[in-house]
């Protein structure tokens, strides 16, 4: 494998999986809201602890976005003084 | 839809064992002859006797089968260890590299005709996930002891109700994500190649979707270990 598309695996293997984990995280708040709405409190607080739950999981996904975010930053971060450095000695 | 021929269901079946004809069997003995079953018996055994033949005695100066697994096993060490750091690296290399081999020659496998994938099963990908998962609390706990709960709390104790929920909520998405990305992906590609075999098989229609179904195979291979990786590491450092 060369490096181009050595990079190109590695970069789609780091940004790939965000849709997915943001549908993941969605689906789980909004699932426990409904879980809580109908089962635990047999429909009397329906509709609010789906619409909570529903925030809650967009909020969650949002998180994992950033995470991902972040931790480029960091790397980048990383690179920049690893290459200043070298640049002093 | 046509059913699938899945070279060691046939033998199994001519031996006399009963290999269940729907998705789940029912007896003990049905579930063991799952197809996804027999061929991750398959892979392992395919991984296990490839090493063995092509490594034979390590020498100081690598012959051709030497030559591979050292470009194979470093490349990974020099990722993990970019990811997460020497030490742990070396700690956690044999689990998180047999990941890696296990699920890019389980989804590469199911491109030839008469195998499977034994990623196309939920069942597979969930154990997987499932090991992964439990073992990131694991290390969480060993590091930091019950402090580790303030991975879950926030930076500041004002934002504790809201911040709570919504890191158990991306916590457990990780289970979800990690399982049925994995498990989606590789489906897709083994029913979308049985489909265009059944169709128009004799014109090569299914020759577009066997390259990309390389790239899939390697690229999901990829992603879950480099989610692995990241998942350790975050709950090996320090909260916030």
């Amino acid at each position: 494998m060369g490096d181009v598309k050595k990079e190109f695996v590695q970069l789609l293997a780091n940004y790939g999986h965000i849709g997915f984990t943001f549908v993941a995280a969605i689906v789980i708040g909004m699932g426990g809201g409904i879980y809580l709405d109908q089962k635990v409190f047999d429909g009397r607080t329906s509709p609010w602890f789906t619409f909570i739950g529903l925030a809650l999981g967009i909020a969650a996904g949002y998180k994992t976005l950033f995470e991902v975010i972040w931790r480029d930053k960091k790397a980048a971060d990383q690179q920049k003084a690893d290459a200043e450095k070298d640049h002093e000695d | 839809m046509e059913h699938p021929i899945l070279f060691i269901s046939i033998i199994l079946e001519k031996l006399g064992l009963p290999v269940p004809h729907g998705p789940v069997g029912h007896t003990f003995l049905e579930k063991l002859c799952e197809p996804y079953m027999t061929y991750t018996w398959l892979v392992m055994a395919f991984l296990f006797l490839v090493a063995r033949l092509t490594l034979g005695n390590l020498e100081m100066i690598p012959g051709k089968g030497q030559n591979f697994w050292e470009l194979v096993i470093g490349g990974m060490d020099d990722f993990f260890a970019d990811n997460m750091g020497r030490e742990m690296a070396d700690k956690f290399f044999p689990m998180i590299a047999t990941f890696a081999l296990y699920i890019a020659v389980a989804n590469l496998i199911g491109l030839i005709p008469g195998f499977m994938s034994p990623t196309s099963s939920l069942n597979t990908t969930l154990a997987l996930t499932l090991i992964v998962w439990f073992s990131h609390h694991l290390i969480g706990f060993r590091e930091h002891g019950l402090s580790y709960y303030k991975h879950f709390m926030g930076p500041v104790w004002w934002l504790v109700p809201l911040l709570l929920p919504i890191e158990i909520i991306s916590n457990l998405a990780r289970l979800l994500s990690l399982s049925i990305r994995l498990f989606g992906n590789i489906m897709a590609k083994e029913t979308l190649l049985a489909i265009l075999f059944m169709l128009a098989g004799g014109f090569f229609a299914p020759l577009p979707i066997m390259i990309l179904g390389v790239l899939v195979s390697v690229v999901q291979a990829m992603v879950f270990v480099l989610l692995t990786v990241v998942y350790f590491a975050q709950a090996k450092e320090h909260a916030h």
